[in-house]
């Protein structure tokens, strides 16, 4: 019995050690970046925050956050646009080919989002669309729509596939049908996809920095400060990217959770 | 090729009763080409079609073009290829980044699994939630940054060599080594590896490894020839995401492993910003995504192998 | 008197606030084929568990030959079990499987694999050796499971409700299959299950446990024929039990006024009753002649009406209406019965002679 209780809490206490080299980087991160050192080391120097006040001053870190910020609002419309089509493609109907056709929406995530970067700048530089802010939107969705299809075609899948089915029976047309039948039931989800896609987007650097060129997301701009010297912004603005997304996947966790497959939708058509 | 697939699709919503009842056990309607089914169905095969096919088709095409006189120029050339892999640095480099990719699979599964295997049969339903959520947690920091950190953290001022000081080690060198490389793979793939691996874990049926203590089999025994085998394709997944992570990454090679020796990522870069050589830098990216898909396919074909009966 | 193999003693299991076993004393002798039987949720199968050493007793003794083992792990004891879910290894092929337990103890291969196959041909099952179990049928994948749990030629065996997943036909033919097995190999069994006909079948001597607790150990027979509570009564065959008030003792019989008015019985020996005690009396169904009375000594005397006929197979369940809801059942053999024809409504004499009663002890 005590053998047991051994093993179980050397187990337990692994399980921390594994998490805790998780976290490391994150907690360090955040504690230096309220260190008056510029240097991460120990002894700690003192509390300060002049490396956030850094950021926001000098030109580059806000100019970067408010291009996150276009391009995170962007790729989250059109992504959870396209994949909520496609979603409701695979839900609703089967035809030849289907396989090749889905198989669009799940093969993105499987390529190096290296070499994702590297063909998309190759292609839009051919056709003109890159170094804009655009390119990264446009190559963004590429990337993010399969997490919104995933999620709203999860959704869909607790639908009971005769709601469509009774509205059409009662005189609706389809595009009504939609509207007042499909869309209400996933709305959960394509809000949590709205917020998820933005996460994805924000957090994404490597298509963006490929085919970005001079305008910076926020992770570019992290990549870039990287390739200079020691900067403690790094950290500051490392911690604040932390603290934007984990509030965006929380806000997608809570609405996703707000409704759940048998409550009766009270709307008025 | 849009065209083509919109014309395949047959079937509508405005069914007869009779083909709804027919199709009614799928609950998909097979669709005739109406404005209501193609407004749906466009937008994926238009927007994949246009931005993520066609450039991965430009991609293998740009591969056969070639560079006069620092001019990129539409060809059909097999020089590009020949070139890449007649020069020794490029085989190595090919040979090494495989290397690094499998010592990446294998270090973090091994490493993973006391954590999974704990999480899945040693903790409570809801400490199992809490470590999920942990775990999910890294998937929206910053890579960059979290890898910035372990650059604090591992460099000969840094954090850990200043603890090491404190007992009268060190200075020991932990950047630009293979080991920093690791640490960021590491930093990569954990959590992910973690989580494919409890999945699969926690679907293993309890009554056979109750059935293997009751047969004689001790703990350790146990796990290697049952609780394993049953865990199988999880495992397998597991490792081959870590592969697949770590073949591509480019963060970690450069900013803990001192970019010396190089992988196949810091070839693509370096071959794209100096000299802009595009068609040799495709060749490598091809070669990788092919090297993937064999690597993937093999994977699964490892993990499903169970089916075949063996005696 | 040989030394029981397995005694359970005053063993009992907590789950924090609730009791699943509560002290029960238990002895399984060598040889012996013995049923542990009662209905979902009474404990059997926690105590199955006990003596495999899947759960830990959290009081009492368990001793397998003299010595105590509460405290050795499943892979420390020699008690294989036949699992409810059969449990075999998917990932293996049959032979595997069956020399699992050999390998466990670290015997050649060659040895293995002899014993293995000498258990496969004795199941008939050799030609099935090299395949995956998945490929198997329900009957073999069963045999494959006994087979495993008795390579090891193990002292005890024991079985988790193995036949609940076969349909009816095939669970006959185990049963028979598996009490054969038991007679040619004279190893103990421990058989739990919920379906009385086939703990009735197969075991020499059958435990009853309800709520965490023994109710009756004894032979089939004898359970059946004196059951020593009201729910072993109930849970036993087609009992009818009624309850009423001691009117009279005249040292051989006694009379109870009930329900279905006065009855004579046999007066318990051992015990003694006064007037106005309330008793509880077993009437076996099968015990019941209607028509006519049957011959001699005191008889019991009923008149009610048919509310339905019941075939099973060959043995027919009359259930008469006696008033209040409740139900009085004659089982007799449908040949008996051929050349009558009910009709529900129909009024029924039944007769029973007085020794056939039984009076339950007092609760």
């Amino acid at each position: 019995m005590t053998v047991d209780r051994l093993i179980r809490r050397m187990l337990r206490a692994y399980v921390v050690i594994a998490l805790g080299f998780v976290f490391v980087p994150i907690v360090i991160s955040f504690i230096f970046s309220f260190n008056s050192d510029r240097f991460p080391t120990l002894p700690l120097g003192s509390f300060s925050t002049e490396w956030y006040e850094a950021i926001f001053s000098e030109g580059q870190v806000p100019v970067a956050f408010r291009t996150s910020l276009i391009v995170g609002g962007a790729v989250a419309l059109l992504s959870t646009f396209i994949g909520f089509a496609a979603a409701y493609t695979d839900f609703r109907y089967r035809f030849f080919g289907k396989s090749v056709y889905m198989s669009l929406a799940l093969l993105p995530p499987t390529i190096p989002v290296l070499i994702l970067g590297l063909t998309m700048l190759m292609f839009l530089s051919r056709v003109s669309l890159v170094g804009e802010i655009h390119s990264v939107v446009i190559a963004h969705v590429v990337f993010c729509m399969p997490f919104a299809m995933a999620l709203i075609r999860l959704r869909l899948s607790q639908m009971d596939p005769d709601l469509e089915r009774a509205a059409w029976n009662l005189g609706a047309s389809s595009w009504r049908a939609m509207l007042g039948v499909i869309v209400p039931f996933a709305l959960p989800a394509i809000l949590s996809a709205l917020f998820l896609t933005a996460a994805v987007s924000f957090d994404e650097f490597m298509i963006a920095f490929f085919v970005g060129g001079v305008n910076e997301t926020v992770p570019v701009r992290v990549l870039n400060m990287m390739q200079g010297q020691v900067s403690p912004r790094i950290n500051a603005v490392g911690s604040l990217v932390f603290a934007i997304s984990m509030t965006l996947v929380i806000v997608a966790q809570f609405l996703l959770m707000m409704r759940r497959p048998g409550r009766p939708m009270l709307r008025r058509t | 090729m849009i065209r083509r697939q919109a014309r395949r699709f047959q079937g509508a919503p405005q069914d007869s009763a009779a083909s709804s009842t027919a199709s009614h056990r799928q609950g998909r309607a097979p669709l005739k080409p109406d404005g209501y089914a193609l407004f749906w169905g466009s937008p994926l095969a238009l927007w994949q079609g246009l931005f993520f096919l066609a450039p991965l088709a430009f991609l293998v095409l740009m591969s056969f073009w070639s560079v006069k006189n620092f001019r990129l120029e539409p060809d059909l050339t097999g020089a590009n290829w020949v070139g890449m892999w007649r020069k020794g640095y490029v085989v190595d480099t090919y040979v090494r980044t495989l290397g690094y990719g499998a010592l990446a699979a294998v270090v973090s599964s091994l490493i993973a699994f006391p954590a999974s295997y704990a999480l899945a049969f040693k903790t409570s339903a809801a400490t199992r939630r809490l470590g999920i959520f942990l775990l999910i947690t890294p998937f929206f920091t910053s890579y960059t940054v979290r890898i910035y950190s372990w650059q604090g953290v591992l460099s000969d001022d840094g954090i850990l060599n200043a603890l090491f000081g404190y007992v009268g080690i060190g200075p020991v060198a932990m950047l630009n080594t293979l080991f920093g490389t690791v640490i960021g793979y590491l930093t990569l793939c954990l959590p992910l590896v973690i989580l494919l691996q409890l999945f699969s874990l926690s679907n293993v049926d309890r009554s056979l490894i109750e059935a293997a203590h009751n047969l004689g089999c001790g703990r350790i025994r146990t796990v290697i020839l049952v609780i394993i085998p049953s865990a199988k394709v999880g495992l397998i997944l597991a490792a081959t995401f870590a592969f697949i992570l770590s073949f591509g990454d480019f963060v970690s090679p450069v900013s803990l492993g001192g970019s010396k020796p190089p992988t196949l990522s810091i070839l693509i870069v370096d071959t794209v910003k100096q000299g802009n050589h595009w068609p040799r830098a495709a060749v490598i990216a091809v070669t990788m995504v092919v090297t993937l898909i064999v690597v993937a396919f093999t994977a699964l074909y490892f993990a499903y192998a169970h089916r075949r009966a063996r005696s | 008197m040989a030394e029981p193999l397995l005694v359970l003693d005053k063993v009992a299991k907590h789950y924090g606030e609730i009791t699943a076993v509560h002290g029960i004393d238990l002895e399984i002798a060598r040889g012996e084929f013995v049923a542990i039987m009662g209905p979902s949720g009474c404990g059997k199968t926690t105590t199955l568990r006990m003596i495999a050493g899947l759960e830990a007793p959290s009081e009492g003794e368990i001793r397998l030959n003299g010595e105590r083992v509460n405290e050795r792990k499943p892979w420390q004891r020699d008690t294989p079990m036949v699992w409810q879910s059969l449990a075999l290894f998917p990932y293996m092929s049959v032979l595997r499987n069956v020399e699992f337990g050999l390998k466990m103890r670290n015997q050649s291969a060659k040895t293995r694999r002899e014993k293995a196959m000498g258990w496969l041909e004795r199941m008939g099952l050799a030609a099935h050796a090299g395949r995956n179990i998945t490929q198997l049928s329900g009957g073999e994948r069963q045999r494959v499971a006994i087979a495993r749990a008795l390579v090891t030629e193990p002292e005890i065996l024991l079985l988790d409700e193995p036949l609940s997943a076969l349909d009816a036909h095939l669970r006959i033919r185990m049963q028979s299959e598996i009490t054969q097995l038991q007679r040619q190999l004279g190893i103990t069994f421990a058989y739990v299950t919920h379906n009385q006909s086939e703990a009735f079948a197969m075991a020499s001597r059958v435990a009853i446990m309800n709520g965490g607790r023994i109710q009756q150990v004894g032979s089939p027979r004898e359970v059946y024929r004196t059951p020593a509570n009201r729910f072993v009564a109930e849970f036993i065959g087609a009992n009818n039990i009624v309850d009423g008030t001691l009117r009279g003792n005249d040292g051989e019989a006694i009379l109870i006024e009930t329900g279905l008015g006065q009855l004579r019985a046999p007066a318990p020996i051992g015990r003694s009753y006064s007037p106005g005690d309330k008793i509880a009396l077993v009437i076996s169904a099968d015990r019941v002649a209607i028509g006519a009375a049957p011959k001699g000594g005191a008889i019991n005397h009923l008149e009610a009406s048919l509310i339905s006929e019941e075939f099973i197979g060959s043995v027919v369940t009359l259930h008469l209406d006696i008033g209040g809801e409740r139900v009085f059942r004659v089982q007799k053999q449908a040949h008996e019965l051929d050349a009558t024809a009910f009709t529900p409504g129909q009024k029924i004499s039944a007769f029973w002679r007085a020794e056939d009663m039984f009076v339950l002890p007092a609760d």
